[in-house]
């Protein structure tokens, strides 16, 4: 579904991503971990062009999304995003927040988006706070608005950054039950996190990133039981 | 004393009743508000376009500038510097006495219409560049978190500025486009220079025909200061109102 081709990054002199090639399959649920500054956030921001890559190809269903003449707005209707720090849109209410996209977009009419984003909100049991504004929210409240915003978009793949780094640790939980729901749902996910849990829980295949480069990659099992690559030992040996 | 009370009364009987004088005020109190409103619209308008067109260039990644952007914001970057380094006077004689002939040479004749409509685009454009930066300001405060969640639904720059990042840039500036208004009333004041009979010029009319200098313009301070002090109200009610969606 994502194919990554000899993807890099610089920032100045700095050399965040060093020709990774990655692919990701439909309705796989893919855990990259690793140390800070490692690039792991910069691969996946690079996956929906937030982040412009300074070499190498993404190809996103057939569409070469790193062509220039590529519409990126279309492309990125299909790839929700949901980021470390909510980026709940703080003008609008947690309805409105939901509605804009498919109403502005004109994916939907504003009763069916109303309808959708009430019918999403009853997911996350969050239907009472339909016309309340995001500051009033809780972390783990935002986070999981942010997410059911993101499947207003009917998005055939989900790119989490880092979403419970930003939350109290007893809010942390309610976020990934979310998460793990829609794994169960078949949706395709990109998850960059440091809950170990999670990764063993609910991947499909984990990657380790350090200095730039995905070091060692396997299924959740193996990966945690039987680590090859001697920095991810000592990663390891530090955060389990 | 009693005597100068005696003077204050004649003062104000020749002011505002002789030979229905009021009339110069209150018709000049008119033309300032209408200018005063229009040139802000036309301020607002230019302005947030051009704090729109400069925060674009600006947010551009380094390697891939967009070409016809660049052109833009050097036009914008002009304007800035022109209209805030010259004084709003020489720029309203240029207006009226050099650019107006060039631009309508059909209506050129000192009616107030043609001034009224002369004054509100030297002041309009005189605005938008101060209201440019206030907003400018405005867009930088907000994080560009939000900016990036608008992009990753989909949504394009345009439509993520217009319904999330310039709403939010708006009631943080505010109190400072509260204070351009204030500015753009008083300052109005000098379009008596081209002839328009706005509240200064009604005063300066009136003390030439009675010799009453005192009341006229004493007078015209305090209706100067009474209509800010009502525009002060309502900017701090619909800042109350703006500021609902941070209340906890």
């Amino acid at each position: 579904m994502i194919y990554v081709k000899n993807l890099s990054k610089t920032f100045g002199d700095n050399q965040v991503l060093a020709n990774i090639d990655a692919h990701i399959r439909p309705g796989e649920k893919v855990v990259i971990i690793g140390p800070s500054g490692s690039g792991k956030s910069t691969f996946l921001r690079c996956l929906n062009l937030l982040e412009q890559p300074t070499g190498g190809t993404i190809t996103f269903d057939g569409q070469e999304i790193t062509d220039p003449h590529t519409d990126i707005n279309k492309v990125r209707r299909h790839m929700g995003m949901v980021f470390q720090h909510f980026n709940l849109f703080a003008n609008l209410t947690v309805k409105k927040n939901i509605m804009l996209a498919p109403v502005r977009l004109k994916l939907m009419s504003k009763e069916e988006a109303e309808a959708e984003a009430m019918r999403l909100l009853k997911l996350v049991n969050l239907e009472d706070k339909a016309d309340v504004y995001p500051v009033q929210l809780s972390g783990g409240q935002k986070q999981r608005i942010a997410i059911v915003r993101s499947l207003a978009m009917k998005p055939k793949v989900m790119l989490f950054d880092e979403p419970t780094s930003a939350l109290d640790p007893e809010m942390v939980g309610e976020v990934l039950e979310l998460m793990k729901k829609l794994a169960d749902d078949g949706m395709t996910m990109v998850v960059v996190t440091h809950e170990m849990g999670f990764a063993r829980e609910v991947a499909t295949r984990v990657l380790f990133m350090d200095s730039g480069v995905i070091k060692e990659e396997n299924e959740p099992g193996a990966f945690f039981e039987n680590p090859k690559d001697p920095r991810l030992q000592d990663f390891l040996s530090k955060v389990l | 004393m009693e005597a100068w009370w005696e003077g204050v009364q004649k003062g104000i009987y020749q002011t505002f009743i002789y030979k229905g004088n009021y009339i110069y005020f209150v018709k000049g109190v008119r033309i300032t508000l209408l200018v005063t409103a229009l040139a802000l619209v036309l301020g607002v308008v230019l302005g947030v376009l051009v704090a729109v067109i400069r925060s674009a260039h600006d947010q551009q990644p380094a390697n891939k500038k967009n070409p016809v952007l660049g052109i833009l914001d050097g036009i914008c970057k002009f304007y800035l510097t022109v209209i805030r380094g010259t004084p709003m006077m020489v720029q309203l004689l240029i207006m009226w006495f050099v650019l107006w002939p060039i631009l309508f040479p059909g209506s050129t004749r000192g009616t107030d219409g043609n001034l009224i409509r002369c004054a509100v685009l030297a002041f309009g454009i005189n605005s938008g560049a101060y209201v440019a930066e206030i907003v400018r300001s405005g867009i930088m405060s907000i994080d560009k978190g939000q900016m990036e969640a608008g992009r990753s639904l989909g949504l394009n720059y345009i439509n993520t500025m217009r319904f999330i990042i310039v709403p939010q840039a708006f009631k943080n500036v505010l109190p400072a486009l509260g204070n351009e208004l204030i500015t753009l009333l008083k300052e109005t004041s000098i379009v008596t220079v081209i002839g328009l009979k706005d509240l200064t010029k009604g005063a300066m009319i009136v003390q030439a025909n009675t010799y009453q200098a005192l009341v006229p313009f004493l007078g015209i301070a305090v209706i100067y200061l009474a209509m800010v002090m009502v525009l002060s109200w309502l900017l701090g009610k619909m800042e109350r109102r703006l500021r609902k969606s941070d209340l906890r």
